[in-house]
């Protein structure tokens, strides 16, 4: 090879590579001011009744009520997306080859994927919310079960989608070996691809649970918010978004202290789950 | 080529130079393939093939990429069915049923003709599961016939020594060549009488080769097996029968020493001379 050529190949190298330098460093920047940030403007509200007293005692409280909530609220979710989003998936995947309806529902999944979610927050709003007061004697109750379907709307394009690329993954020659064997189709999606798949899957419903456990629109119409600790999906829930919003807008700087508090504990919260979606079941691939 | 010697001396074997029809003598013959065409979509990919499959003998089908080889496997098993657009007509007879009948029971075919493939894959499961899982989708079997019956098929596939101690571990920590013995030991669980053998030694090193190819030369004593290749040394090494196969056609079909020594068709002596392909 010419030496001229090699020149021009190691200059284009370096400056590819400080381009991509440069943009790292640029995206690892704004996430360490953001947390630097949260940290160091909550700094003082992060003690322990942050997480053992509820909001109704304002700035004497913390944000139990809210993170319990959280965790109900993201629960539901995810309980309910689970399941039909890889079933959806699966179908997806495994059975839409000869149908002409799959690359349709792809394509629909992808719509509710980036579908804005205070419209789903409204949708749920109108079929959940409102008609509760057939229920109650003509009181419209928000609760927390709302608020679940509502984050399982969000949850579920999510699961969808990762079910269906992880099976897709799975080598073709795996579902040969073993419909050569005869098993049926149903047995070897049940109990071979499923299983190959996986770990893909649940990174995708960890990914999914971290997404929904930010998301504050969908929540003001549905769980709508409680100063108490309510256990009861069936009334209004507290979550750690939405006070989080209601705490910014307050005239208080002790109120705004503990929102950026919350703000640091909700990232750490989502910042865990991907840690653990990335660390703790790739290994899992190779061996089982 | 110890293993054609006893073949070749038996009356009348191979002696018709037509591909569709070789005097199999008194080897009868498994699996009689007739009119064989295979499209997919538009494209013609096997053109009116016809030959006899031996019975307990090794069938190696040779060929230039492309050739339709792999193809005309797939289909003694139907496996390309699983795929849209993809179409089969003629008539393979195998023990007096045509198995192209779209009325023969998929289940059934799959328990008589097993398959290994070009690259290992073993489920992801243990050693043991691997192959238990099939036994246990067509037999009801108790827990000492079950481990009796994976013994037999992992010794079969010469790689129980040296799993035996870890038969609840993995079969994913295996070496590329011993998962490939598993998969022919999950083959061979299901006492299959045809193994259709789909290039199984092109992803594995020399050493690894040759236990596969010593293994095919015990197990045509119990199945009769059929191994596409396209290293013709393996073809010849440990093959009965070889085809050639060109452009979706069968071109020569007989004996492997014939065809590896004096091809009745120019096309099959520039092939095995390294003329092309």
């Amino acid at each position: 090879m010419s030496a001229s050529l090699y020149t021009t190949r190691r200059i284009k190298n370096v400056v590819a590579m400080v381009l991509s330098v440069i943009a790292t460093g640029l995206g690892l920047f704004f996430l360490a001011w953001i947390l630097w940030e949260t940290l160091s403007q909550g700094a003082s509200a992060l003690k322990p009744q942050l997480f053992t007293k509820i909001t109704a005692y304002r700035e004497e409280g913390g944000l139990a009520n809210a993170m319990i909530g959280s965790l109900i609220l993201n629960f539901l979710g995810i309980l309910i997306a689970t399941p039909i989003g890889v079933a959806a998936g699966t179908w997806l995947a495994e059975y839409s080859r000869r149908s002409r309806l799959g690359p349709a529902i792809r394509f629909l999944n992808d719509i509710l994927l980036s579908a804005p979610s205070i419209v789903l927050g409204l949708f749920v709003y109108t079929i959940v919310v409102l008609p509760s007061k057939y229920l109650s004697n003509g009181n419209v109750t928000f609760s927390g079960i709302a608020g679940g379907i509502a984050l399982a709307l969000i949850a579920l394009p999510v699961i969808v989608r990762t079910t269906d690329e992880m099976l897709r993954l799975v080598p073709g020659t795996l579902r040969e070996a073993a419909l050569s064997l005869g098993v049926p189709q149903w047995k070897l999606t049940t109990q071979i691809l499923i299983r190959s798949a996986r770990s893909g899957i649940v990174t995708g419903v960890l990914l999914a649970l971290a997404r929904i456990s930010g998301e504050t629109a969908p929540l003001l119409f549905t769980a709508f918010g409680n100063t108490f600790t309510s256990l009861n999906p069936l009334t209004p829930m507290a979550s750690l978004p939405q006070i989080i919003y209601e705490y910014t807008k307050d005239p208080s700087p002790d109120i705004n202290t503990i929102a950026w508090a919350g703000a640091f504990v909700l990232t750490m919260f989502v910042l865990a789950l991907s840690l653990i979606a990335r660390f703790a079941f790739r290994s899992k691939v190779s061996h089982d | 080529m110890t293993n054609m010697n006893e073949v070749a001396s038996q009356p009348g074997f191979g002696t018709s130079p037509h591909a569709a029809g070789v005097d199999l003598g008194q080897v009868p013959a498994k699996m009689t393939v007739r009119d064989v065409n295979f499209h997919y979509g538009d494209f013609h990919a096997i053109k009116n093939i016809a030959m006899d499959v031996p019975e307990k003998q090794v069938t190696a089908i040779i060929g230039p990429s492309g050739c339709g080889k792999s193809t005309l496997l797939r289909i003694f098993n139907r496996i390309y069915a699983i795929y849209p657009g993809l179409r089969a007509t003629g008539e393979i007879i195998l023990d007096g049923e045509n198995i192209l009948d779209p009325k023969y029971p998929l289940n059934r075919l799959r328990s008589k003709v097993g398959m290994v493939f070009q690259k290992p894959v073993p489920f992801p499961m243990t050693i043991f599961e691997n192959v238990a899982y099939g036994i246990r989708h067509h037999e009801k079997l108790s827990r000492s016939e079950m481990e009796n019956r994976v013994e037999q098929a992992l010794r079969g596939a010469a790689l129980w020594d040296e799993v035996k101690d870890k038969l609840k571990q993995s079969a994913l920590g295996l070496s590329g060549g011993q998962q490939q013995r598993l998969c022919i030991a999950r083959g061979i669980a299901l006492k299959p009488e045809v193994l259709l053998l789909d290039e199984p030694t092109s992803a594995l090193d020399p050493i690894a080769t040759s236990r596969i190819e010593q293994l095919v030369e015990e197990l045509k004593r119990d199945f009769t097996i059929v191994i596409v290749t396209h290293n013709m040394q393996q073809a010849a090494r440990c093959s009965d029968m070889t085809a050639f196969m060109y452009m979706g056609e069968l071109i020569e079909f007989d004996r492997t020493e014939k065809i590896f020594t004096k091809p009745d068709k120019k096309q099959t002596e520039d092939y095995i001379t390294g003329r092309f392909g």
